[in-house]
C-alpha cells in the first residue's frame, strides 16, 4: 500500500549532500585559482569550471531516475520546502532574467527595478492565490487541475494548447541563453552548444521526470548562488572594502556619477526616443543610473511591474511543483522560500550593474584611446563589447563604448581585473540556473502533451504513461533545438513575452476557477481564450497597426488581456447558470487544507476498486475449481 | 472524489474561507498600495537618505523587497492559525 504523502519524510541526509555539493564547488574554485597562478590556459579552466558541475547534475539525475508515476510527476510529494524553493527561485528567474536582469540595470539603472519587484510580487501572489489549492488538488498538471475542476476534458485539451506558447517561449528563451554561454566559453559553436544543452535538459528529465528536475534544479540553484555571491562578494570587497554588495553599493554613487558625467552621460529628457529595454545586441548606456524614469514613465513601471507580477503568478511551470511538497503548509512555504532566494537574487541585481558601470565608466572616463586597458580588448576579443573612437576626439566616450546587455555580469571580474576563474564562475553560474529552468520547462511542457493530450486522444493507451511522457520529452527538446536554428531569440524579451502570455491566459481562469464558486465550464474557456487572442492580437498585429507606439506593446496588452478575461469569464459564468454539483463538490475539497490530495485520494480508491475486483475475480474461480 | 458537504452547511468551514479571503485580499492589497506609494512620491522620497542610498531609489531597490518577504511569511503564520481553528473545530464536530 502506498503511504500518504503526508506522513512520507524526506531523505535524512539531503542536508549533507547538499552541503558537500557546495563544498565541492568552492573547492573547485579554489583549486582552479591556484592552476591559474600556476599557469593553466583559459580554455581549460573554463572548461573544467563547467564540464565538472554539468558531469554532477547528471549524476545526480541518474541517482533520481524512477519508474514510478507519482516519483515522475510529483517528485513523491516529499520534497522539503526550501529545497523545493530553490528550484521555484530558480524558474523565476532563469539565465535569461540572471544575465539579462543585470543587463537591463546596467542600461536602464533605476528604471529596471519593475523587473525584480514583479518576480516577487508576482510568487507572494502565487502563494497566497493558487499554490495551496493547486497543491491540494494535486494534479500533475496544470490543465489537468482545469480538467478535473470544470470535469471537462474539452477545457484540459485547451488548457494543454494554450500552456504551450508561453512554456515554449521560456524553454527556447532558456536553451539559447545557456547555448550562448557554452559556446563563449567552451570550443563549440552555438548550433553544437544547442543541441548539447537540448540533450542534456533532455536526459536529465527523461531519467526520473519531476524527481531529477527537482533534485539536479536544487544543486544547479546552489552553484547558481554560490557563483553570483563569491564574485559579487569579491567585487564588493575591492570597491567598498566590505563584504556586503547590497549595503554598501550607495557608498559608489557619488563615484558612479562623477564617472558617468566624464563619460558624456547626461540625464535624458522625458520622450528622448530610447528603447524601453535594451536587446541583445551591444549598445551604449546613455541613461544615468540613478535618474528616475529616464525610459520608463512611472506608469510604464507600473506597467511593467504588474504585468511580471501576474505572470509570475501564473506561470504553469511554477504552478505545476505545486503538487511536490508533503501538505498544503509546507506547499505555502516552499513558495515563501522562492519568493526569499528570488528576493535576494534582485537586490544583488542592482549592486552588480552599479558596480559594473562604475568600474566600466571610471576606466573608459580616464583612458586614451590610443591605450585603452587591458580588459576592454579582452572583452572585445569575447564579443562582449565594442569600442572604437568613432569622434576622433582622443578618448573613448560613453557612447563610443557598445557594450551586450547578456555580457554584462560576464564582464565585470574582468574589468576588475580579477582572476578569470571568477568569470569562468559567473559563466558557471548563469549556466547552471538556465539549466535548472529549462529542464523544468522541458518537463512541463512534455508531461502536459503527453498526460493532458496523449492520454485523451489514445484511449487505447498504446504506450505506458511513463513511456509517453519520456517520448514527450524526448520530441519536445528535438523541437526546441530545430526551433533555436531557425529562429533568432531574445532571451530577456522572449521571457518577459512569455510572462505576459500567461498573465493573460491563466492568471483569470485560475483565478476564477479557485476564488469563485458560480464559474462555469464555459466561462473558464472564455477566459482563458480571451486572455490569450488579446495577447496574440497584440503579437501579430499589435506593431503593425500601431496600437502601442512606445515597443512596450506586450505588458500592456497583458494587462488588457487578462481584465478582459476576467470580464468575459465572469460574464459567461453568469450566463451559464449555476455550476454542477461535482464542480461544486471539487472546489469545495481544494479549500480545505487537511488531509491528502484530491489526485491521490482518486488514485487510491480506483486502486482499492481494482483490487477488490481482482479477488472477487479470484474467489469467483476458486469456486468454480471446487465445483 | 469524496464529497464535501457546501460551504454554507457549516459555518467552521464557511469562517474558514472568510477569513482566508480577507487575509488575501489585504496583503496582496497592502503590497501593492506600497509599492503605487513609493512610485508616485518618489521625488520627495528622494529627498531623504538611508544608508548612503536614495531613499527612493532604496525602497524600490531593497525596501519593498524585504518588505514582500516579510509580509509572505507573515501570511504563512497567520494562514497557518485560521487552517488550524478550521481543523480543530471540524475534529470537535466529528467527535
Amino acid at each position: 500500500m502506498t503511504l500518504p504523502s503526508r506522513l512520507r519524510s524526506p531523505n535524512p541526509h539531503l542536508g549533507a549532500y547538499y552541503g558537500i555539493v557546495t563544498a565541492a564547488l568552492v573547492s573547485l574554485v579554489i583549486m582552479l585559482a591556484m592552476f591559474e597562478q600556476l599557469g593553466w590556459g583559459r580554455p581549460a579552466l573554463a572548461q573544467t569550471m563547467m564540464i565538472v558541475p554539468i558531469a554532477l547534475y547528471l549524476l545526480i539525475a541518474v541517482g533520481a531516475r524512477t519508474q514510478q508515476a507519482d516519483d515522475f510527476f510529483a517528485s513523491g510529494r516529499r520534497v522539503p520546502p526550501v529545497y523545493n524553493g530553490f528550484v521555484l527561485a530558480a524558474i523565476a528567474v532563469g539565465g535569461a532574467g540572471f544575465l539579462g536582469y543585470t543587463g537591463t540595470a546596467y542600461f536602464l539603472g533605476f528604471d529596471a527595478m519593475a523587473i525584480g519587484l514583479g518576480w516577487t510580487f508576482g510568487m507572494l501572489a502565487a502563494a497566497i492565490l493558487f499554490v495551496p489549492y493547486l497543491r491540494k488538488a494535486g494534479s500533475y498538471t496544470l490543465p489537468s487541475f482545469f480538467g478535473h475542476r470544470f470535469r471537462s476534458r474539452l477545457l484540459r485539451a485547451m488548457a494543454c494548447a494554450l500552456q504551450l506558447p508561453p512554456t515554449a517561449l521560456l524553454l527556447a528563451a532558456e536553451i539559447k541563453i545557456a547555448a550562448l554561454i557554452a559556446a563563449l566559453f567552451l570550443p563549440l559553436s552555438f548550433a553544437v552548444a544547442v543541441v548539447l544543452i537540448a540533450a542534456l535538459i533532455a536526459a536529465i528529465a527523461i531519467l526520473g521526470g519531476m524527481r531529477s528536475v527537482t533534485w539536479a534544479g536544487s544543486a544547479e540553484f546552489l552553484v547558481g548562488a554560490v557563483g553570483l555571491v563569491v564574485v559579487v562578494t569579491t567585487v564588493s570587497i575591492m570597491l567598498t572594502n566590505l563584504p556586503a554588495p547590497q549595503l554598501t553599493y550607495g557608498e559608489t554613487f557619488s563615484d558612479l556619477e562623477k564617472a558617468e558625467a566624464t563619460s558624456g552621460v547626461t540625464p535624458l529628457r522625458p520622450g528622448t526616443p530610447v528603447a524601453a529595454l535594451p536587446g541583445p545586441a551591444p549598445l551604449p548606456a546613455m541613461k544615468p543610473y540613478l535618474q528616475p524614469f529616464g525610459i520608463l514613465l512611472p506608469v510604464e513601471f507600473l506597467t511593467l511591474f504588474l504585468s511580471l507580477a501576474v505572470g509570475t503568478a501564473a506561470l504553469p511551470t511554477l504552478l505545476v511543483r505545486s503538487g511536490v511538497t508533503s501538505t498544503v503548509a509546507e506547499q505555502r512555504r516552499s513558495t515563501a522560500w522562492g519568493l526569499l532566494f528570488v528576493a535576494a537574487f534582485a537586490m544583488t541585481v542592482p549592486a552588480m550593474a552599479a558596480f559594473a558601470k562604475l568600474t566600466i565608466f571610471r576606466e573608459i572616463a580616464l583612458a586614451k584611446a590610443s591605450s585603452l586597458p587591458g580588459w576592454l580588448t579582452e572583452l572585445s576579443d569575447m564579443q562582449l563589447l565594442r569600442t572604437g573612437d568613432v569622434n576622433g576626439d582622443g578618448a573613448i566616450g560613453a557612447a563610443e563604448l557598445l557594450i551586450g546587455r547578456d555580457g554584462i555580469a560576464l564582464a565585470l571580474p574582468s574589468a576588475l581585473g580579477l582572476p578569470y576563474v571568477l568569470t569562468a564562475l559567473m559563466a558557471t553560474a548563469a549556466l547552471a540556473i538556465a539549466l535548472a529552468a529549462s529542464a523544468s520547462h522541458l518537463f512541463t511542457l512534455a508531461a502536459s502533451l503527453a498526460e493532458d493530450l496523449y492520454r485523451t486522444v489514445d484511449r487505447r493507451q498504446a504506450l505506458p504513461r511513463l513511456a509517453a511522457a519520456r517520448a514527450a520529452i524526448a520530441a519536445t527538446a528535438l523541437a526546441a533545438a530545430v526551433f533555436l536554428a531557425i529562429a533568432d531569440v531574445d532571451p530577456l524579451k522572449t521571457a518577459l513575452f512569455a510572462f505576459a502570455f500567461a498573465a493573460a491566459t491563466f492568471f483569470p481562469a485560475l483565478l476564477l476557477a479557485i476564488w469563485w464558486r458560480r464559474t462555469s465550464k464555459w466561462g473558464a474557456m472564455a477566459a482563458m481564450a480571451t486572455g490569450f487572442t488579446v495577447i496574440l492580437a497584440d503579437a501579430v498585429f499589435g506593431r503593425a497597426l500601431g496600437i502601442f507606439g512606445s515597443g512596450f506593446s506586450a505588458p500592456l496588452a497583458s494587462l488588457i488581456g487578462a481584465s478582459l478575461a476576467l470580464m468575459a469569464g465572469i460574464a459567461v459564468s453568469y450566463v451559464q447558470g449555476a455550476p454542477s454539483k461535482a464542480e461544486l463538490d471539487y472546489r469545495e475539497a481544494t479549500r480545505n487544507p487537511e488531509g491528502e490530495t484530491i489526485h491521490d485520494r482518486a488514485q487510491a480508491r480506483a486502486a482499492a476498486a481494482a483490487a477488490s475486483a481482482a479477488a472477487r475475480v479470484e474467489q469467483g474461480t476458486a469456486t468454480d475449481g471446487l465445483r | 472524489m469524496a464529497v464535501e458537504r457546501p460551504e454554507s452547511d457549516d459555518p467552521a468551514r464557511h469562517r474558514h474561507q472568510i477569513q482566508t479571503l480577507i487575509l488575501a485580499v489585504c496583503i496582496l492589497a497592502i503590497v501593492l498600495l506600497a509599492v503605487i506609494v513609493v512610485v508616485a512620491a518618489l521625488s520627495w522620497f528622494n529627498r531623504f537618505g538611508f544608508l548612503n542610498f536614495p531613499l527612493g531609489f532604496y525602497l524600490l531597490a531593497q525596501g519593498l523587497l524585504i518588505f514582500i518577504v516579510v509580509m509572505a511569511f507573515w501570511f504563512i503564520r497567520i494562514q497557518e492559525r485560521i487552517d488550524l481553528a478550521r481543523a480543530e473545530s471540524e475534529e470537535w464536530v466529528g467527535r
